[in-house]
């Protein structure tokens, strides 16, 4: 991220803070029930601003300000072997800025506002359930 | 502003390597009178004005400003009193060239109190044209002839109204008319407000004008009066 | 309190971290040059040391111009690079190197890829979650032009509408690029092979028509002309795609038999997940299935890691310009010291002096930090045209937070330093330097 070189000013307040600890943040199991409906956990997060630890999915667009936050890397996941369908207990990720792309086997701490229901960005015509808004991440 | 008494005991100041400039075991001089000091040159007549005004810190002894102990005070405290009491014609003028006539006549205005800029900036202007000069604040000085400028300093040392006016040979490079002029004008201004004029100069003009004549030589002062 | 921070919108955020940075050069000037006016004198000691003065200004210009530069050029490159692969959510090609695979199919830099047979596209084509799937078989060119072979779909796709005349029909028509100096109704004969290789005359007597063009895109398909995929087989002497009762109707469906092959296949999904899992089921033994975004990523990643190296260079410099030019301060405030020791026996408060030094040398930083600004974006503009003109792919020089906050923090920093060349101007002797 081009932010880093406040760092060599020595402007080291402009450093990203942690709102919440690794082991403090949310799974994404805790947001669907086995049929995929929301818990009333997610429900009653809605709009707030929370952490979810997950993995960076491979991009699919450069210099974007979305990706995908899945609950194991992607290398690891079942699905990948087979035909079978994308899982659904997936979440999209909006950062506030452009970020810097981290290895799909790294876990993150992605912090951002819950947003529930389905959405079509508009951009990429991609359609997503659960999202992350306003979100920073960082390595754990 | 009115003017303030001047005492000078046992003063010694010395110069790099310790030689001795000026010795004045003892002067007074009271206020409103006009003084002229003269003497051959390096005698030590700058000398005496730096001490005087606190420019030049002093090795020994006392000067006193009324009950203001001048030799007693630091860096600040001198530059203060310097700024409120005293006006400065230096020889050779030392303007800001690149300022206006008007920017060098009104230079105190940057740096003092705001509630006294006003009177400065109006001081400043009449003076210069009490001088024969127009406060025109488009030319920079560095284009005005000696005289000129000889008479910009004039106007800058009396704008802030000092109490005791201090002039090194201030009619040096002007004609005769401009210099008996501005002579009559700096004894006015001693006479009329009960200023202290003290002028270094060797205009035998000024010298007959004078109150009192202070002879320097090799450093050590020859009091005479008029 | 930091939840209020991030639902702030960005430009305000960024507005503010500026202005943070800002601060301790404003508060400082505040405080320095309190009860003073200092203006008419700093400009006088300006115009007394123009000379020195423009040189001060060209240097730290230069210097903060190239960090600036740096930030702002990256930024271009990796937004226009984005953008030129927004359209190529998921390519298949042969086994091989990802990288030369999105090179040769996104930005169509050629090269000799292996192909991909008829019943692996069929796969491919049929599968039920793809919802857009096309060849991209690039080779051919007219004069610096690819001539690349696709469908009327990945037309579509690409260019979203034509701005002039309608989509190719058959197997002689063809679609231009908004750069290509070709007209609708223009007719050309393609070359085999690209640039110094290209064999001119190799396809004698296959001629195409301009039936259509494209608007410009900023991508280097603003220089490509798009045919019908059966027209490029045809003209080398291939299978068309379609069997022999085919109606010369140009596009899918293919029939496998008769397909001949296609360096790479454009892949577009009905979900965000089907994308996913597209490239799941196609990253296999027989082809490579991968994101060009994520390619992408991978080299700005690459690019920006470079790019900060060189920014620390930049500050290095910098720093290292600010330095000698505070240091050639101290050498001006002797070159000014006669005014300095004039005012000073004046009775200007010796705040007053240190306040017209310091704020002598901030004009100069504030000065020079400013141009170098606008030096380092009119540089970025420079070469992202040079660029733009190269590749067709469309950089653009914009000024942005992060290197107004560069500069913001330079003058803050630099100020500070300030502080020291004003401070040893009061050590020095009035009655020295009145005697000049
Ligand atoms: N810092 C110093 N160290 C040593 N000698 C000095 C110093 N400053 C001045 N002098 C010397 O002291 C003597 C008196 O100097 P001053 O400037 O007071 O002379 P002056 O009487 O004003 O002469 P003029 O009429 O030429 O202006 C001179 O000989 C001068 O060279
Ligand atoms: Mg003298």
């Amino acid at each position: 991220m081009h932010r880093r070189q406040f760092i060599a000013l020595g402007a080291a307040f402009m450093a990203t803070p942690t709102l919440l600890r690794a082991e403090d943040a949310f799974r994404m199991r805790d947001f669907y029930e086995k049929d995929q409906s929301f818990t009333p956990l997610a429900k009653e997060l809605q709009d707030e601003r929370i952490s979810v630890n997950g993995y960076m999915a491979p991009p699919l667009k450069a210099d974007s300000t979305f990706f995908v936050l899945t609950k194991r890397p992607m290398a690891v996941c079942p699905f990948c072997e087979t035909e079978a369908e994308w899982p659904d207990d997936i979440m999209a990720v909006y950062t506030q800025r452009v970020f810097r792309v981290v290895p799909f086997n790294r876990r993150i701490t992605v912090t951002g506002v819950l947003s529930l229901g389905g959405y079509k960005d508009p951009e990429t015509g991609f359609v997503s359930r659960v999202r992350l808004e306003k979100s920073t991440f960082e390595l754990v | 502003m009115a003017g303030l008494p001047l005492r000078i005991e046992g003063l010694t100041v010395s110069g790099e390597g310790g030689r001795t400039l000026l010795e004045v075991p003892e002067l007074s001089i009271e206020p409103g009178t006009a003084v002229v000091v003269r003497g051959p040159s390096g005698a030590g007549k700058s000398t005496f004005l730096y001490a005087v005004s606190g420019i030049l810190p002093v090795t020994a002894g006392r000067i006193l400003w009324g009950d203001q102990v001048l030799s007693e005070m630091n860096d600040p405290a001198r530059a203060a009193f310097r700024r409120n009491q005293v006006g400065f014609v230096f020889q050779d003028h030392l303007l800001f060239e690149e300022l206006s006539a008007f920017g060098n006549a009104s230079i105190a205005a940057l740096y003092a109190p705001k509630n006294r800029r006003a009177g400065i900036r109006s001081t400043g202007t009449e003076q210069l044209e009490k001088l024969g000069l127009s406060a025109d604040e488009h030319r920079i000085s560095g284009t005005y002839s000696g005289g000129e400028r000889q008479r910009i300093a004039v106007a800058r040392a009396l704008a802030a109204d000092p109490a005791i006016v201090l002039a090194d040979e201030p009619t040096a490079s002007l004609d005769r008319e401009n210099a008996d002029r501005l002579a009559d004008d700096l004894m006015q201004l001693a006479r009329d407000n009960g200023r202290t004029l003290i002028a270094v100069t060797h205009d035998p003009a000024m010298h007959a004008q004078a109150d009192r004549v202070i002879d320097i030589v090799d450093g050590r002062i020859q009091d005479s009066a008029a | 309190m930091m939840a209020f921070w991030y639902d702030l919108p960005v430009a305000v955020q960024d507005g503010l971290v500026g202005l943070m940075l800002l601060t301790p050069a404003i508060v400082l000037g505040a405080v320095v040059l309190r009860g003073f006016e200092t203006r008419p004198l700093l400009f006088a000691l300006v115009r007394q040391q123009v000379w020195l003065s423009i040189v001060f200004v060209a240097l730290i210009a230069v210097s903060v111009g190239i960090g600036v530069g740096l930030i702002a050029q990256e930024r271009g490159l990796r937004q226009g690079t984005a953008r030129a692969a927004d359209k190529f959510d998921l390519i298949v090609a042969a086994p091989g190197s990802e990288i030369t695979a999105m090179l040769a199919a996104v930005y169509l830099q050629a090269s000799d890829m292996p192909l991909i047979d008829g019943e692996t596209y069929h796969d491919i084509e049929s599968h039920p979650r793809a919802e857009l799937v096309a060849p991209i078989a690039f080779g051919d060119s007219w004069k610096d032009a690819p001539v690349v072979g696709t469908t009327p779909q990945f037309v579509v796709h690409l260019a979203e509408s034509l701005t002039e005349g309608r989509m190719f029909a058959s197997e002689e028509e063809a679609i231009a690029g908004a750069r290509v100096p070709l007209s609708v109704g223009d007719e050309f004969s393609p070359a085999h092979g690209v640039g110094g290789a290209a064999e001119e005359d190799a396809h004698r007597g296959a001629n195409y028509t301009i039936t259509g063009k494209m608007p410009l895109t900023g991508t280097p398909w603003d220089r490509a002309i798009l045919v019908p995929v059966e027209a490029v087989w045809g003209v080398h002497g291939l299978a068309v795609g379609h069997g022999p009762e085919w109606d010369g109707v140009v596009g899918p469906p293919f029939e496998p038999r008769y397909f001949p092959g296609t360096p790479a296949v454009l892949v577009r999904a009905d979900s965000l997940g089907s994308t996913y899992g597209l490239q799941a089921t196609f990253n296999n033994d027989e082809t490579m299935a991968f994101f060009p975004g994520t390619i992408l990523a991978r080299l700005h990643a690459l690019m920006g890691d470079v790019r900060q190296l060189m920014s620390v260079l930049a500050v290095i410099t910098q720093v290292l310009v600010t330095a000698s030019v505070l240091a050639g301060l101290m050498m001006l405030t002797k070159l000014l010291s006669r005014r300095l020791a004039l005012l000073r026996a004046l009775g200007a408060p010796g705040r007053f002096v240190f306040a017209l030094t310091w704020s002598y040398a901030v004009f100069l930083i504030v000065i020079g930090a400013a141009s170098g600004l606008t030096l380092g974006v009119l540089a970025s503009w420079a070469i992202s045209q040079a660029i733009t003109a190269r590749t067709d792919i469309l950089v653009q020089a914009t000024l942005d937070w992060p290197e107004i906050h560069i500069v913001a923090g330079f003058i803050s920093l630099t100020s500070i330093l300030a502080l020291l060349p004003a401070l040893l101007t009061m050590k020095r002797s009035v009655i020295a330097g009145l005697r000049g």
